[in-house]
């Protein structure tokens, strides 16, 4: 069994010993003699009784001490909240504007850079690697639908308007997506880019246009218009990265 | 009593000097009992009672509203105390009394109708305490006499002294162990 420490001991004689010393106590009569010595020792050690003093020597010692004292200014209200601690205001006042001025500069950056950057894109507010990414997988995934349509397009039945309906207002939809990304590619001074997407708009103006499109007309443009030398041109554009200067140089033997 | 304290801590740092009277009236007692426990001796008790009070009245613009002025002045005094027990000259003068105080439950060491061997015994037994109080460090000192005289928790001494709450506690138990070191021969014989 292991005995209590005297340093647990002296932790039960102050009434501070945890609860496992306590239940300890209780069972062990070794430890229990070690407490009772303990005891008499500190018992013993009471020092002198102290001198009593009685309801006038606080008055005394008032009277003693009254002369030495200098009376403190007589401030009011905010004067005293401030002059209490001056410094201390005057510290926290300068850091306070040093954060405002670390902010201002942070917010007029970001403003400088966004009104000089000349660019309004789909993107919103990311930085240029990441608006670029998005720009890349808006684009892919305009380009796959414009190709499933043409190829939808290419083996629709002539005979079933409603499908042919629907297919057309997907085209017209495609349409105004192209016009957007066309004109952000031209802002962003893209103009290989933003040609590839003038000539698919042309091909998708003329399928969006035609009440009648049968699969003889949607061939016809398709050979006249060049479509999938388009769709690949643009795919070309797309591929490129941006350490390649995408974003303002044509690519080279891109055009078709 | 804190609320009025504190409504008497403005008064007086609003100007009102006469006003720190209250609080001095108020405390004087504890803070000499406090002093003279540690000193060991009235007059640099009660020196150190009028150096606790003109050194609170010069520091009062630092007291904090939110904690007692009691326990703020009390801290105050327990320092000047041990300034003063660090002095060797007082380390020499430290006296233990001949008497306990029964309202702390005391044991009294000598018996009234003690013989010669046993008053003499007791008389050996309070040469070792003084003895042993005496190779205690100030602070040691101080801590002991916080805890065992005056009934302050570790953290109340901790606070006191400026020290972590684990060494209040080790250095109460160094001076415990020192006390009972310098019993340790007259054990067999009591």
């Amino acid at each position: 069994m292991k005995h209590l420490s005297e340093e647990e001991l002296i932790e039960l004689y102050y009434g501070e010993g945890g609860a496992p010393a306590v239940a300890h106590l209780a069972g062990c009569r070794e430890c229990s003699a070690q407490l009772a010595e303990l005891q008499r020792d500190l018992e013993g050690a009471r020092m002198a009784a102290v001198p009593e003093r009685g309801a006038e020597y606080g008055e005394r010692v008032w009277e003693t001490l009254r002369p030495r004292l200098v009376p403190y200014e007589k401030t009011v209200g905010w004067h005293r909240f401030f002059g209490k601690g001056w410094a201390q205001w005057r510290v926290a006042v300068l850091a306070v504007g040093c954060a405002a001025l670390v902010a201002a500069a942070f917010a007029g950056g970001r403003y400088w850079e966004r009104h000089n950057s000349g660019t309004t894109n789909v993107a919103g507010n990311a930085g240029p690697q990441a608006k670029q990414r998005v720009v890349l997988v808006v684009l892919t995934d305009h380009l796959d639908r414009t190709e499933r349509l043409l190829v939808a397009l290419e083996h629709a039945d002539s005979s079933d308007h409603a499908e042919n309906a629907q297919m057309q207002s997907e085209a017209r939809e495609l349409l105004a997506s192209n016009r957007l990304y066309r004109a952000t590619a031209s802002n962003a001074g893209d103009p290989a880019l933003a040609g590839a997407l003038d000539r698919l708009e042309g091909v998708l103006v003329e399928v969006a246009n035609d009440p009648n499109l049968t699969a003889a007309d949607l061939q016809r443009v398709r050979d006249e218009m060049n479509t999938e030398g388009i769709l690949f041109e643009v795919r070309v554009l797309l591929a490129r990265t941006p350490d390649q200067g995408s974003r303002l140089k044509p690519a080279k033997g891109a055009s078709i | 009593m804190q609320g009025s304290d504190h409504s008497v801590v403005r008064a007086v740092l609003a100007g009102d000097k006469d006003a720190y009277g209250a609080l001095v009236r108020a405390h004087s007692a504890t803070v000499f009992r406090a002093a003279f426990r540690i000193v060991g001796n009235e007059a640099d008790a009660e020196e150190i009672v009028q150096e606790a009070f003109l050194r609170g009245y010069q520091r009062l613009e630092g007291f904090e509203q939110r904690s007692s002025f009691g326990t703020w002045i009390y801290r105050i005094a327990v320092n000047c105390a041990l300034n003063r027990v660090g002095r060797p000259e007082i380390e020499a003068e430290y006296r233990h009394g001949e008497e306990s105080d029964p309202e702390e439950k005391t044991v009294q060491v000598a018996t009234q109708d003690a013989g010669p061997e046993r008053v003499l015994l007791s008389r050996e037994i309070k040469a070792a305490q003084e003895v042993a109080m005496q190779r205690l460090t100030p602070v040691e000192k101080t801590a002991f006499v916080l805890r065992h005289l005056e009934d302050r928790s570790m953290s109340e001494i901790a606070a006191v002294l400026g020290i972590a709450p684990n060494a209040a506690k080790q250095a109460v138990f160094r001076a415990v162990q020192k006390l009972r070191r310098e019993l340790a021969p007259l054990r067999g014989t009591a």
